[in-house]
């Protein structure tokens, strides 16, 4: 039995684990969930499914928060948003009714694997993100005119005005029904596959990309949230908890982010989010007893695992800013 | 043609909708710790996060959130929040579907159509 004490520390606990998620979130353009989850069930021992409803739902109060401040400056695309919710809202549909059966039939620690591969995927669209280069302009193809995939936007940065054209909005809707998926089967907001359905799929430049992902993931995981609540997946204590942990974690993010000048710093924060990946695995693998490791072995793989990780991301980075340098030059020439 | 400054009620909603659900999570959090029970349940069952079965959200009735609201019990306090924060970004969609059909841009209007049934899908049908 927890006397009144020990339950207010747990809650307090619990918020700042959604503080410190919120704010590697957003100084990662991960959103908070990726970094919930692992964080709940690696070091509170919380259910992996309240873990992940606690997640989804949360993920909504930061979608909301950082999307009103983009909408407003017009950055984000409302109708293009819209049109990919299609998908994305059906994907969750199918995405959390894989979680039930997964769950229904002691497969969870498939989950935790593939949670962890996906976190460790998503960091590659996220570290290029630091890039933010704007795609090479299109004329547009036939869906550019019928789904009205044209926009601009104002760029404080560069000061002037950014015109684009979205293309192969089809190939944009596939990305996006996966997208969805993955939100609804981890309890994640999946930005960074939003993000690769608009930058790589339809063209568009990574800052609408970024913001219009941003207010997509609120309404995918309110999708999801509502499926989850009927299957009792969410806590009330613990989704308290960390809709506000997040939330505060989230706006301190977005602050700090604006104050730091040197990009090197988020390779401090990919390592950590590189870590809980791996964990992530090596803790399915252990549920089902695939293998077993003691914990500190397990921290000492993490950790290797998640150096190599980062030294191969880090190439990747330099080899893409290379590229650009020379296209570049090339264009001035 | 007809259009009203849908990013700026969008940005609106999203602020508002979030404010008003931490309101009434922190406020339910409160009388959870002050009253130190709620819904039936003592303060340590209601933090019992080990446990799938003492509280969770099938426990609670979507019906019942107003009234175990208005009777200030924590548990619908928070509950009431956490449907408040689902609901704001659907409400996000019916103002892009006002908005689209002020500008008889009719293929969106059909496209927002869908993501709200797909939205209802997920909370009555299968719920």
């Amino acid at each position: 039995m927890l006397t009144e004490i020990q339950a207010l520390l747990e809650f307090i606990y619990i918020v700042v684990a959604g503080i410190f998620a919120g704010l590697l979130g957003a100084m990662t353009g991960l959103g908070g969930g990726t970094v919930l989850v692992p964080v709940l069930t690696i070091f509170f021992q919380i259910p992996l499914i309240f873990a992940i409803g606690a997640s989804l739902i949360s993920t909504i109060a930061t979608s909301a928060g950082s999307a009103s401040a983009y909408t407003k400056q017009k950055i984000a695309n409302v109708k293009i948003g819209i049109g990919l919710e299609m998908s994305t809202t059906a994907g969750a549909i199918v995405g959390t009714l894989t979680l039930a059966y997964f769950n229904g039939h002691d497969l969870l620690w498939a989950i935790y694997v593939l949670f962890g591969v996906v976190l460790l995927f998503s960091l590659i669209p996220s570290v290029k993100k630091t890039l933010a280069e704007l795609p090479p302009p299109t004329e547009g193809d036939w869906t550019t005119r019928i789904f009205q995939l044209h926009g601009s936007y104002y760029d404080q940065r560069m000061k002037k005005t950014v015109e684009y054209n979205g293309v192969r909005w089809w190939a944009g809707e596939i990305v996006m029904f996966f997208a969805g998926f993955i939100s609804g089967l981890l309890g994640i907001g999946s930005g960074a596959l939003k993000v690769l359905g608009m930058d790589w799929a339809m063209n568009l430049p990574m800052k609408v990309t970024t913001t219009t992902s941003n207010f997509m993931i609120g309404i995918t995981a309110a999708t999801g949230s509502s499926i989850y609540w009927h299957l009792g997946y969410i806590q009330p204590f613990i989704a308290a908890a960390t809709a506000i942990g997040v939330l505060i974690g989230a706006f301190l993010g977005a602050k700090l982010l604006i104050r730091i000048t040197n990009s090197n710093i988020r390779w401090l924060f990919f390592s950590i989010l590189s870590f809980l990946g791996v964990e992530m695995i090596l803790e399915g693998l252990k549920a089902d007893s695939l293998v077993s490791i003691p914990s500190v072995v397990m921290i000492l793989i993490s950790m290797s695992a998640s150096v190599l990780v980062i030294v191969l991301l880090f190439i990747y980075v330099r080899k893409l800013r290379k590229d650009i340098i020379r296209r570049t030059r090339s264009e001035e020439q | 043609m007809k259009s009203f400054d849908q990013e700026g009620v969008t940005s609106l909603i999203l602020k508002s909708g979030v404010v008003v659900s931490l309101f009434l999570i922190l406020f339910g959090t409160i009388l959870i710790f002050t009253v130190r029970h709620a819904d039936h349940l003592t303060l340590s069952q209601i933090a019992d996060i080990y446990s799938t079965t003492i509280i969770n959200s099938s426990q609670i009735g979507l019906g019942d959130l107003l009234s175990g609201s208005l009777s200030l019990d924590g548990i619908y306090l928070i509950s009431l929040g956490l449907w408040v924060l689902i609901f704001t970004p659907i409400s996000v969609v019916f103002v892009g579907l006002i908005d689209f059909e002020l500008q008889k841009n009719y293929r969106y209007v059909i496209m927002s159509l869908i993501v709200l049934f797909n939205l209802f899908f997920a909370m009555l049908v299968i719920g």
